[in-house]
Protein backbone atom coordinates (compact mmCIF):
# COMPACT_ATOMS: atom_id res chain seq x y z
CA UNK A 1 0.00 0.00 0.00
CA UNK A 2 1.67 3.19 -0.88
CA UNK A 3 2.60 6.09 1.66
CA UNK A 4 2.40 9.37 0.76
CA UNK A 5 4.34 12.33 1.17
CA UNK A 6 2.12 13.85 3.08
CA UNK A 7 0.91 10.90 5.37
CA UNK A 8 5.24 11.21 6.22
CA UNK A 9 4.98 14.75 6.94
CA UNK A 10 1.91 13.53 9.69
CA UNK A 11 3.90 10.78 10.96
CA UNK A 12 6.89 13.27 11.39
CA UNK A 13 4.83 15.36 13.33
CA UNK A 14 3.31 12.85 15.67
CA UNK A 15 7.24 11.32 16.07
CA UNK A 16 7.93 14.90 18.17
CA UNK A 17 8.69 17.01 15.10
CA UNK A 18 7.98 20.95 15.28
CA UNK A 19 5.02 21.25 12.59
CA UNK A 20 6.72 23.86 10.99
CA UNK A 21 9.65 21.81 9.82
CA UNK A 22 7.59 18.90 9.03
CA UNK A 23 5.24 21.21 6.91
CA UNK A 24 7.66 22.68 4.88
CA UNK A 25 9.96 19.84 4.21
CA UNK A 26 11.37 19.63 0.67
CA UNK A 27 10.37 16.09 0.14
CA UNK A 28 13.35 15.63 -2.66
CA UNK A 29 16.01 17.04 -0.55
CA UNK A 30 18.40 14.98 2.14
CA UNK A 31 16.24 15.70 5.42
CA UNK A 32 19.10 15.91 7.85
CA UNK A 33 20.21 19.38 5.45
CA UNK A 34 16.51 20.32 6.37
CA UNK A 35 17.12 20.66 9.83
CA UNK A 36 15.77 17.10 11.42
CA UNK A 37 18.41 16.44 13.71
CA UNK A 38 19.83 13.14 15.68
CA UNK A 39 16.55 13.07 18.24
CA UNK A 40 14.09 13.32 14.87
CA UNK A 41 15.20 11.01 13.06
CA UNK A 42 15.46 8.05 15.44
CA UNK A 43 11.67 8.92 16.36
CA UNK A 44 10.25 9.14 12.89
CA UNK A 45 12.26 5.71 12.15
CA UNK A 46 10.55 4.12 15.59
CA UNK A 47 7.09 5.69 14.68
CA UNK A 48 7.12 4.56 11.51
CA UNK A 49 8.64 0.43 12.73
CA UNK A 50 5.19 1.09 15.04
CA UNK A 51 3.01 1.89 12.57
CA UNK A 52 3.62 -0.18 9.30
CA UNK A 53 4.52 -3.32 11.59
CA UNK A 54 7.58 -3.87 10.41
CA UNK A 55 11.57 -3.99 11.56
CA UNK A 56 13.44 -1.77 9.13
CA UNK A 57 16.64 -3.30 8.29
CA UNK A 58 19.17 -1.78 9.51
CA UNK A 59 21.45 -0.91 6.77
CA UNK A 60 18.60 -0.20 3.81
CA UNK A 61 17.11 1.94 6.35
CA UNK A 62 20.58 3.96 6.31
CA UNK A 63 20.13 4.93 2.88
CA UNK A 64 16.88 6.72 2.95
CA UNK A 65 17.69 10.19 3.51
CA UNK A 66 14.66 12.35 1.82
CA UNK A 67 11.04 12.15 2.40
CA UNK A 68 11.09 10.25 -1.62
CA UNK A 69 13.32 7.94 -0.24
CA UNK A 70 10.79 6.88 2.56
CA UNK A 71 7.87 6.89 0.80
CA UNK A 72 9.28 4.18 -1.90
CA UNK A 73 10.80 2.25 0.51
CA UNK A 74 7.56 2.07 2.45
CA UNK A 75 5.57 1.53 -0.84
CA UNK A 76 7.90 -1.79 -1.53
CA UNK A 77 7.64 -2.78 2.21
CA UNK A 78 3.77 -2.27 2.07
CA UNK A 79 3.03 -0.44 5.29
CA UNK A 80 -0.29 -0.64 6.26
CA UNK B 1 60.62 24.42 32.01
CA UNK B 2 61.87 21.34 34.02
CA UNK B 3 60.07 18.17 33.85
CA UNK B 4 60.07 16.54 37.11
CA UNK B 5 57.63 13.97 36.88
CA UNK B 6 54.86 16.51 35.51
CA UNK B 7 53.21 14.33 32.64
CA UNK B 8 52.06 17.60 30.73
CA UNK B 9 55.89 19.06 31.37
CA UNK B 10 56.93 15.63 29.82
CA UNK B 11 54.88 15.89 26.82
CA UNK B 12 55.04 19.30 25.72
CA UNK B 13 58.52 19.41 26.57
CA UNK B 14 59.45 16.05 24.33
CA UNK B 15 57.39 17.77 21.10
CA UNK B 16 59.04 21.14 21.44
CA UNK B 17 62.29 19.62 20.80
CA UNK B 18 61.61 17.38 18.23
CA UNK B 19 59.04 19.03 16.26
CA UNK B 20 58.77 22.67 17.41
CA UNK B 21 57.26 23.95 14.19
CA UNK B 22 54.93 21.32 13.70
CA UNK B 23 51.20 22.01 13.99
CA UNK B 24 50.15 20.47 17.23
CA UNK B 25 46.23 21.66 16.91
CA UNK B 26 44.37 23.00 13.93
CA UNK B 27 41.28 25.01 14.34
CA UNK B 28 39.26 26.34 11.38
CA UNK B 29 42.22 28.41 9.53
CA UNK B 30 44.60 28.65 12.88
CA UNK B 31 47.46 26.28 13.91
CA UNK B 32 48.90 25.85 16.93
CA UNK B 33 52.30 24.63 16.93
CA UNK B 34 54.15 22.29 18.96
CA UNK B 35 56.65 25.56 20.46
CA UNK B 36 53.36 27.95 20.52
CA UNK B 37 51.63 25.34 22.82
CA UNK B 38 54.45 24.77 25.23
CA UNK B 39 54.55 28.09 25.98
CA UNK B 40 51.43 29.05 25.89
CA UNK B 41 50.68 26.41 28.26
CA UNK B 42 53.30 27.94 30.45
CA UNK B 43 51.54 30.79 30.25
CA UNK B 44 48.05 29.42 31.38
CA UNK B 45 50.37 28.25 34.42
CA UNK B 46 51.82 31.71 35.93
CA UNK B 47 48.64 33.37 34.95
CA UNK B 48 46.49 30.61 37.69
CA UNK B 49 49.13 30.98 40.22
CA UNK B 50 49.09 34.32 39.61
CA UNK B 51 45.50 34.19 40.71
CA UNK B 52 46.30 32.25 43.48
CA UNK B 53 45.68 28.69 42.30
CA UNK B 54 47.60 25.81 43.89
CA UNK B 55 49.11 22.59 43.48
CA UNK B 56 45.75 20.33 43.89
CA UNK B 57 43.14 23.13 43.58
CA UNK B 58 40.57 21.52 40.86
CA UNK B 59 39.93 24.11 38.17
CA UNK B 60 37.09 23.54 36.24
CA UNK B 61 37.25 23.75 32.24
CA UNK B 62 33.96 24.96 30.34
CA UNK B 63 35.29 25.25 27.20
CA UNK B 64 34.30 24.10 23.59
CA UNK B 65 37.57 22.01 21.70
CA UNK B 66 39.49 25.01 21.50
CA UNK B 67 43.17 26.22 21.49
CA UNK B 68 42.16 27.57 24.93
CA UNK B 69 40.65 24.32 26.06
CA UNK B 70 44.12 22.45 25.62
CA UNK B 71 46.55 25.55 26.78
CA UNK B 72 44.34 25.38 29.56
CA UNK B 73 44.18 21.74 30.28
CA UNK B 74 48.03 21.02 29.96
CA UNK B 75 48.59 24.53 31.82
CA UNK B 76 46.72 24.00 34.95
CA UNK B 77 48.51 20.17 34.72
CA UNK B 78 51.86 22.30 34.68
CA UNK B 79 50.71 24.03 37.55
CA UNK B 80 49.99 20.31 39.37
CA UNK B 81 46.32 21.83 39.79
CA UNK B 82 43.42 19.62 38.93
CA UNK B 83 42.12 20.31 35.25
CA UNK B 84 38.22 19.08 35.37
CA UNK B 85 36.49 19.82 31.76
CA UNK B 86 33.25 19.16 31.38
CA UNK B 87 30.31 19.64 28.77
CA UNK B 88 30.03 23.37 27.56
CA UNK B 89 26.40 22.18 27.86
CA UNK B 90 25.15 21.83 30.99
CA UNK B 91 22.75 23.78 32.90
CA UNK B 92 23.33 26.32 35.49
CA UNK B 93 22.28 24.41 37.80
CA UNK B 94 24.07 21.18 36.68
CA UNK B 95 27.22 23.82 36.85
CA UNK B 96 26.91 24.63 40.56
CA UNK B 97 26.65 21.16 41.15
CA UNK B 98 29.70 20.02 39.67
CA UNK B 99 31.57 23.03 41.30
CA UNK B 100 30.64 22.27 44.69
CA UNK B 101 30.94 18.58 44.55
CA UNK B 102 34.63 19.37 43.08
CA UNK B 103 35.21 21.98 45.37
CA UNK B 104 37.02 23.79 42.59
CA UNK B 105 38.57 26.78 43.37
CA UNK B 106 38.77 28.20 39.90
CA UNK B 107 36.53 28.02 36.73
CA UNK B 108 37.76 28.71 33.53
CA UNK B 109 34.57 29.48 30.98
CA UNK B 110 33.38 31.11 27.74
CA UNK B 111 31.72 34.88 28.50
CA UNK B 112 28.45 33.94 27.85
CA UNK B 113 28.31 30.30 29.31
CA UNK B 114 25.63 29.51 32.44
CA UNK B 115 28.51 28.56 34.66
CA UNK B 116 29.92 32.16 35.64
CA UNK B 117 26.01 32.81 36.90
CA UNK B 118 26.56 29.23 38.51
CA UNK B 119 30.24 29.55 40.12
CA UNK B 120 28.80 33.10 42.28
CA UNK B 121 26.73 30.64 44.16
CA UNK B 122 29.44 28.43 44.78
CA UNK B 123 31.24 28.99 48.40
CA UNK B 124 35.25 28.60 47.38
CA UNK B 125 35.29 29.71 43.40
CA UNK B 126 37.99 32.40 44.02
CA UNK B 127 39.39 32.56 40.60
CA UNK B 128 36.37 32.96 37.43
CA UNK B 129 38.17 33.45 33.84
CA UNK B 130 35.71 34.39 31.41
CA UNK B 131 38.13 32.39 28.17
CA UNK B 132 37.67 33.19 24.23
CA UNK B 133 38.58 30.27 21.92
CA UNK B 134 42.30 31.41 22.15
CA UNK B 135 42.75 32.13 25.97
CA UNK B 136 41.72 34.57 28.14
CA UNK B 137 42.16 38.30 27.89
CA UNK B 138 45.73 39.00 28.99
CA UNK B 139 46.98 35.42 28.47
CA UNK B 140 50.36 37.16 26.57
CA UNK B 141 51.59 39.26 28.98
CA UNK B 142 52.42 36.35 31.15
CA UNK B 143 55.64 34.80 30.96
CA UNK B 144 56.34 31.30 28.54
CA UNK B 145 59.18 30.03 31.39
CA UNK B 146 57.38 28.15 34.22
CA UNK B 147 59.39 25.40 37.06
CA UNK B 148 56.77 23.13 36.61
CA UNK B 149 55.62 21.47 39.90
CA UNK B 150 55.32 17.70 40.27
CA UNK B 151 52.02 16.08 40.66
CA UNK B 152 50.30 16.50 43.88
CA UNK B 153 50.39 13.42 46.23
CA UNK B 154 47.44 14.38 47.72
CA UNK B 155 45.38 15.04 45.10
CA UNK B 156 44.15 14.16 41.51
CA UNK B 157 46.03 14.65 38.32
CA UNK B 158 42.77 15.65 36.18
CA UNK B 159 39.61 14.60 36.58
CA UNK B 160 36.19 13.89 34.65
CA UNK B 161 32.53 14.27 35.12
CA UNK B 162 30.51 10.98 34.35
CA UNK B 163 26.97 10.74 34.72
CA UNK B 164 25.47 8.64 37.78
CA UNK B 165 22.74 6.48 37.89
CA UNK B 166 20.62 8.84 40.41
CA UNK B 167 21.32 11.39 37.46
CA UNK B 168 23.79 13.26 39.48
CA UNK B 169 27.26 12.74 37.82
CA UNK B 170 30.06 11.76 39.70
CA UNK B 171 33.85 12.71 39.91
CA UNK B 172 36.46 10.02 37.70
CA UNK B 173 39.76 11.10 39.00
CA UNK B 174 42.78 10.18 37.41
CA UNK B 175 46.49 10.44 38.32
CA UNK B 176 48.28 12.88 35.53
CA UNK B 177 50.31 9.72 34.49
CA UNK B 178 47.16 8.07 33.18
CA UNK B 179 46.89 10.40 30.07
CA UNK B 180 50.22 8.55 28.83
CA UNK B 181 47.67 4.74 29.11
CA UNK B 182 45.78 5.54 25.71
CA UNK B 183 49.13 6.29 23.85
CA UNK B 184 50.78 2.48 24.90
CA UNK B 185 48.14 -0.32 23.82
CA UNK B 186 45.71 1.31 21.72
CA UNK B 187 47.23 4.01 20.29
CA UNK B 188 50.65 2.50 19.69
CA UNK B 189 49.86 -1.34 19.38
CA UNK B 190 46.52 -1.27 17.97
CA UNK B 191 45.94 1.53 15.86
CA UNK B 192 49.66 2.75 15.30
CA UNK B 193 49.20 6.04 15.14
CA UNK B 194 52.41 7.88 14.16
CA UNK B 195 53.70 10.71 14.00
CA UNK B 196 52.09 12.20 10.69
CA UNK B 197 49.28 11.61 11.51
CA UNK B 198 46.61 14.32 11.72
CA UNK B 199 43.60 12.98 14.56
CA UNK B 200 40.16 14.34 14.10
CA UNK B 201 37.87 13.83 17.30
CA UNK B 202 33.91 14.36 16.98
CA UNK B 203 33.47 13.72 20.51
CA UNK B 204 34.28 16.35 22.63
CA UNK B 205 37.57 16.40 25.10
CA UNK B 206 35.57 17.27 28.19
CA UNK B 207 34.55 13.54 27.54
CA UNK B 208 37.37 10.40 27.76
CA UNK B 209 37.48 9.63 24.66
CA UNK B 210 37.34 13.05 23.14
CA UNK B 211 40.54 13.16 25.81
CA UNK B 212 41.90 10.49 24.78
CA UNK B 213 41.74 11.06 20.87
CA UNK B 214 42.06 14.81 21.31
CA UNK B 215 45.07 14.90 23.73
CA UNK B 216 46.65 11.54 24.89
CA UNK B 217 46.96 9.97 21.29
CA UNK B 218 48.25 13.01 19.28
CA UNK B 219 51.20 15.13 22.12
CA UNK B 220 51.62 11.00 22.78
CA UNK B 221 52.86 10.59 19.45
CA UNK B 222 54.36 13.86 18.42
CA UNK B 223 51.05 14.31 15.95
CA UNK B 224 48.87 16.95 14.58
CA UNK B 225 45.40 17.17 16.26
CA UNK B 226 42.23 18.88 14.76
CA UNK B 227 39.64 20.71 17.37
CA UNK B 228 36.10 21.68 16.46
CA UNK B 229 34.25 24.40 18.48
CA UNK B 230 31.14 23.91 17.34
CA UNK B 231 27.88 21.30 17.29
CA UNK B 232 28.98 18.36 15.02
CA UNK B 233 26.14 17.91 12.77
CA UNK B 234 27.23 15.25 9.57
CA UNK B 235 27.45 18.43 7.37
CA UNK B 236 29.87 19.82 9.87
CA UNK B 237 32.29 17.14 10.46
CA UNK B 238 32.13 16.57 6.60
CA UNK B 239 33.41 19.81 6.04
CA UNK B 240 36.21 19.83 8.48
CA UNK B 241 37.34 16.64 7.34
CA UNK B 242 37.49 18.36 3.75
CA UNK B 243 39.50 20.94 4.99
CA UNK B 244 41.83 19.62 7.48
CA UNK B 245 42.22 16.11 5.79
CA UNK B 246 43.01 13.84 9.36
CA UNK B 247 44.25 10.21 8.64
CA UNK B 248 42.50 9.01 12.22
CA UNK B 249 38.77 9.80 12.60
CA UNK B 250 37.19 9.37 16.10
CA UNK B 251 33.47 9.41 16.19
CA UNK B 252 30.59 7.60 17.91
CA UNK B 253 28.05 5.21 16.16
CA UNK B 254 25.01 8.09 16.08
CA UNK B 255 27.27 10.44 14.60
CA UNK B 256 28.23 7.81 12.06
CA UNK B 257 25.10 6.65 11.46
CA UNK B 258 24.07 10.54 10.15
CA UNK B 259 27.12 10.83 8.47
CA UNK B 260 26.45 8.26 6.30
CA UNK B 261 22.78 9.79 4.99
CA UNK B 262 24.81 12.59 4.57
CA UNK B 263 27.58 10.35 2.34
CA UNK B 264 27.73 11.12 -1.27
CA UNK B 265 30.29 8.99 -3.50
CA UNK B 266 32.89 10.99 -5.36
CA UNK B 267 31.81 14.30 -3.68
CA UNK B 268 34.45 16.65 -2.88
CA UNK B 269 32.56 18.15 0.09
CA UNK B 270 32.26 14.26 1.65
CA UNK B 271 35.71 13.44 0.93
CA UNK B 272 37.31 10.61 3.04
CA UNK B 273 39.98 9.84 0.85
CA UNK B 274 42.70 11.45 3.47
CA UNK B 275 41.19 8.92 6.48
CA UNK B 276 42.87 5.30 6.75
CA UNK B 277 41.04 4.57 9.52
CA UNK B 278 37.78 5.39 11.16
CA UNK B 279 37.08 4.23 14.93
CA UNK B 280 33.95 4.34 16.80
CA UNK B 281 33.27 3.99 20.83
CA UNK B 282 30.89 5.30 23.32
CA UNK B 283 28.25 3.10 22.46
CA UNK B 284 28.21 -0.33 20.72
CA UNK B 285 28.50 -0.30 16.98
CA UNK B 286 25.74 -1.56 15.09
CA UNK B 287 27.03 -4.54 12.88
CA UNK B 288 24.64 -3.17 9.82
CA UNK B 289 26.19 0.25 10.15
CA UNK B 290 29.61 -0.77 10.49
CA UNK B 291 28.92 -2.83 7.46
CA UNK B 292 27.32 -0.19 4.90
CA UNK B 293 30.50 2.12 6.28
CA UNK B 294 33.01 0.19 4.95
CA UNK B 295 31.25 -0.37 1.93
CA UNK B 296 29.53 2.72 1.03
CA UNK B 297 33.22 4.95 2.09
CA UNK B 298 35.51 2.17 1.37
CA UNK B 299 37.15 3.79 4.75
CA UNK B 300 37.69 0.83 7.66
CA UNK B 301 36.01 1.08 10.80
CA UNK B 302 37.13 0.06 14.47
CA UNK B 303 34.63 -0.61 17.36
CA UNK B 304 35.58 -0.60 20.11
CA UNK B 305 34.47 0.00 24.21
CA UNK B 306 36.40 1.73 26.88
CA UNK B 307 35.13 4.33 29.72
CA UNK B 308 35.30 6.88 31.99
CA UNK B 309 37.25 5.38 34.70
CA UNK B 310 39.65 3.67 32.52
CA UNK B 311 40.04 6.86 30.67
CA UNK B 312 41.15 4.56 27.65
CA UNK B 313 39.27 2.23 25.49
CA UNK B 314 40.06 -1.70 26.72
CA UNK B 315 38.76 -3.74 24.13
CA UNK B 316 39.42 -3.02 20.41
CA UNK B 317 39.18 -4.52 16.90
CA UNK B 318 42.03 -4.57 15.09
CA UNK B 319 43.07 -2.69 12.05
CA UNK B 320 42.70 -5.18 9.29
CA UNK B 321 40.96 -7.94 11.22
CA UNK B 322 37.52 -5.76 11.98
CA UNK B 323 34.58 -7.73 12.78
CA UNK B 324 31.35 -6.11 12.42
CA UNK B 325 29.03 -6.62 15.46
CA UNK B 326 31.77 -6.97 18.00
CA UNK B 327 33.66 -4.93 20.16
CA UNK B 328 37.00 -6.74 18.91
CA UNK B 329 39.71 -8.40 21.42
CA UNK B 330 41.43 -7.05 24.43
CA UNK B 331 43.70 -4.47 24.44
CA UNK B 332 47.20 -5.40 25.02
CA UNK B 333 48.10 -3.73 28.71
CA UNK B 334 44.41 -4.93 30.01
CA UNK B 335 42.63 -7.87 31.41
CA UNK B 336 39.24 -8.46 31.03
CA UNK B 337 37.05 -11.31 32.64
CA UNK B 338 33.06 -12.46 32.10
CA UNK B 339 31.26 -13.14 35.30
CA UNK B 340 27.63 -14.02 36.62
CA UNK B 341 25.51 -12.18 39.08
CA UNK B 342 28.09 -14.01 41.73
CA UNK B 343 30.86 -13.32 40.11
CA UNK B 344 31.89 -16.60 38.85
CA UNK B 345 33.54 -16.91 35.52
CA UNK B 346 31.05 -17.74 32.56
CA UNK B 347 32.47 -19.82 29.29
CA UNK B 348 32.34 -18.76 25.99
CA UNK B 349 28.84 -17.99 24.52
CA UNK B 350 27.51 -17.45 27.22
CA UNK B 351 26.51 -13.68 28.62
CA UNK B 352 28.67 -11.94 31.64
CA UNK B 353 29.74 -9.39 33.38
CA UNK B 354 32.50 -7.52 32.02
CA UNK B 355 35.33 -6.41 34.29
CA UNK B 356 38.76 -5.18 33.31
CA UNK B 357 41.93 -4.20 34.87
CA UNK B 358 45.04 -3.27 33.88
CA UNK B 359 46.93 0.81 33.84
CA UNK B 360 45.79 3.96 34.13
CA UNK B 361 41.89 2.90 35.80
CA UNK B 362 40.65 5.12 38.35
CA UNK B 363 40.44 3.71 42.12
CA UNK B 364 37.81 5.44 43.82
CA UNK B 365 34.94 7.87 42.59
CA UNK B 366 35.59 11.39 43.82
CA UNK B 367 33.57 10.96 47.45
CA UNK B 368 31.03 8.29 46.06
CA UNK B 369 32.19 5.32 48.53
CA UNK B 370 29.48 3.79 47.72
CA UNK B 371 29.60 3.84 44.02
CA UNK B 372 32.91 2.97 44.67
CA UNK B 373 32.10 0.18 46.25
CA UNK B 374 30.09 -1.20 43.61
CA UNK B 375 32.60 -0.45 40.83
CA UNK B 376 36.15 -0.59 41.76
CA UNK B 377 36.53 -4.38 42.83
CA UNK B 378 39.18 -6.21 44.86
CA UNK B 379 42.71 -6.94 42.91
CA UNK B 380 42.06 -3.89 40.51
CA UNK B 381 39.35 -5.20 38.62
CA UNK B 382 36.53 -2.73 37.37
CA UNK B 383 32.66 -3.80 36.82
CA UNK B 384 32.06 -1.89 34.00
CA UNK B 385 28.29 -2.67 33.99
CA UNK B 386 28.13 -3.67 30.33
CA UNK B 387 27.32 -7.25 29.47
CA UNK B 388 29.28 -9.35 26.71
CA UNK B 389 29.43 -12.74 25.57
CA UNK B 390 32.88 -13.50 24.28
CA UNK B 391 33.67 -15.87 21.31
CA UNK B 392 36.70 -16.70 20.38
CA UNK B 393 38.64 -14.04 22.27
CA UNK B 394 35.97 -11.47 20.39
CA UNK B 395 33.74 -9.29 23.14
CA UNK B 396 30.04 -8.83 21.62
CA UNK B 397 27.91 -6.36 23.75
CA UNK B 398 24.92 -7.18 24.99
CA UNK B 399 23.42 -4.61 27.00
CA UNK B 400 23.78 -3.11 30.04
CA UNK B 401 23.20 -4.93 33.87
CA UNK B 402 21.87 -1.87 35.24
CA UNK B 403 19.03 0.49 33.71
CA UNK B 404 21.78 3.65 32.08
CA UNK B 405 21.38 3.86 28.37
CA UNK B 406 24.53 4.91 26.44
CA UNK B 407 23.26 6.99 24.04
CA UNK B 408 25.92 8.85 21.65
CA UNK B 409 28.14 8.28 24.24
CA UNK B 410 26.18 10.11 26.48
CA UNK B 411 25.22 8.45 29.39
CA UNK B 412 21.95 9.03 30.49
CA UNK B 413 20.19 8.19 33.70
CA UNK B 414 16.84 7.09 33.33
CA UNK B 415 15.82 9.30 36.39
CA UNK B 416 16.59 12.25 35.12
CA UNK B 417 14.44 11.84 31.94
CA UNK B 418 11.24 11.12 34.25
CA UNK B 419 11.76 13.41 36.68
CA UNK B 420 11.40 16.27 33.51
CA UNK B 421 8.63 14.41 31.93
CA UNK B 422 7.05 14.29 35.42
CA UNK B 423 6.87 18.01 35.01
CA UNK B 424 4.17 17.42 32.53
CA UNK B 425 0.48 17.57 33.67
CA UNK B 426 -0.74 14.67 31.80
CA UNK B 427 2.05 12.46 33.25
CA UNK B 428 0.80 10.53 36.45
CA UNK B 429 3.76 8.05 35.98
CA UNK B 430 6.90 6.99 33.59
CA UNK B 431 9.77 4.94 33.09
CA UNK B 432 12.04 5.46 30.70
CA UNK B 433 14.14 2.06 28.93
CA UNK B 434 15.81 1.05 25.87
CA UNK B 435 14.84 1.08 22.96
CA UNK B 436 16.66 -0.38 19.64
CA UNK B 437 16.38 1.87 16.96
CA UNK B 438 18.29 1.23 13.57
CA UNK B 439 20.28 -1.59 16.13
CA UNK B 440 21.21 2.22 18.72
CA UNK B 441 19.99 2.53 21.68
CA UNK B 442 17.43 5.09 22.57
CA UNK B 443 15.45 6.16 25.17
CA UNK B 444 11.85 5.08 25.36
CA UNK B 445 9.61 6.70 27.73
CA UNK B 446 6.37 4.29 29.15
CA UNK B 447 3.77 6.95 30.47
CA UNK B 448 0.67 6.47 32.64
CA UNK B 449 -1.56 9.52 31.76
CA UNK B 450 -3.15 11.66 34.43
CA UNK B 451 -6.82 10.82 34.18
CA UNK B 452 -8.48 13.08 32.40
CA UNK B 453 -6.35 13.24 29.44
CA UNK B 454 -6.92 11.08 26.47
CA UNK B 455 -4.08 8.72 25.78
CA UNK B 456 -3.87 8.86 21.94
CA UNK B 457 -1.04 10.19 19.51
CA UNK B 458 -1.52 13.83 20.56
CA UNK B 459 -0.45 13.33 23.75
CA UNK B 460 2.43 11.25 22.92
CA UNK B 461 3.55 14.23 20.57
CA UNK B 462 2.89 16.70 22.76
CA UNK B 463 4.88 14.97 25.21
CA UNK B 464 7.72 14.19 23.05
CA UNK B 465 8.03 17.71 22.38
CA UNK B 466 7.75 18.76 25.81
CA UNK B 467 10.67 16.15 26.26
CA UNK B 468 13.05 18.30 23.33
CA UNK B 469 11.94 21.79 24.43
CA UNK B 470 13.50 20.69 28.61
CA UNK B 471 16.16 18.20 27.70
CA UNK B 472 19.37 17.27 25.95
CA UNK B 473 19.02 15.71 22.47
CA UNK B 474 20.52 12.44 23.88
CA UNK B 475 18.48 12.20 27.31
CA UNK B 476 15.39 12.81 24.83
CA UNK B 477 12.79 10.21 24.54
CA UNK B 478 12.42 9.01 20.66
CA UNK B 479 8.96 7.26 21.44
CA UNK B 480 6.12 7.92 24.13
CA UNK B 481 3.74 4.86 24.79
CA UNK B 482 1.07 5.08 26.99
CA UNK B 483 0.16 2.64 29.21
CA UNK B 484 -2.22 2.26 31.98
CA UNK B 485 0.36 1.07 34.32
CA UNK B 486 4.42 0.32 34.84
CA UNK B 487 5.41 -3.48 35.99
CA UNK B 488 6.71 -3.04 39.33
CA UNK B 489 7.95 -5.00 42.08
CA UNK B 490 5.96 -5.97 45.20
CA UNK B 491 8.25 -2.70 46.95
CA UNK B 492 6.44 -0.65 44.32
CA UNK B 493 10.20 0.15 42.50
CA UNK B 494 9.47 0.07 38.90
CA UNK B 495 10.48 -2.78 36.82
CA UNK B 496 12.92 -0.63 34.11
CA UNK B 497 14.36 -3.86 32.26
CA UNK B 498 10.85 -5.27 31.72
CA UNK B 499 10.18 -2.27 29.67
CA UNK B 500 13.53 -2.58 27.48
CA UNK B 501 13.15 -3.27 23.72
CA UNK B 502 16.44 -4.60 22.31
Amino acid sequence: MAVSVADLRALLEEAGVKPELARSLDPAAPLLRQGVDSVDFPAFCALLEERCALALDEEAVLKLRTLEDFARFLGEASCK
Amino acid sequence: MSEHANIAARLLNRNRNRCPHKAAYLCGDDTLTHLALAAEAARFANLLRGRGVMPGDRVLLVLPDSFAAVKAFLGTMLLSACPTPVSTLLSAEEYAFVLADSGARALICAEESPALDAARAVPGVDCVLPCGLDGPWGLADFSTGFEAAPPSPDGPGFMLYSSGSTGRPKGVPHAQADLLVPGKGWGGLVLGVRADDVIFSASKLSFAYGLESSVSLPLDAGATAVLMPGKPGPYELFETIARHRPSLFFCVPTLYSMLLRAYEPNAAETDLSSVRLCFSAGEALPEGLCRQWTRATGVEILDGIGSTEACNVFISNRPGQALCGSSGQVVPGYEARLVDDDGEGVSDGTPGNLHVRGEGICSAYWNRPGKTAETMLADGWLATGDVYVRDKGFYFHKGRSDDMLKIGAHWVSPVQVEEALREHPAVLDCAVAALAVEGLVRPCAHVVPRPGFEAGPKLAAELLRFARRSLPPPQCPVRVVLVDELPKTATGKVQRFRLRQL
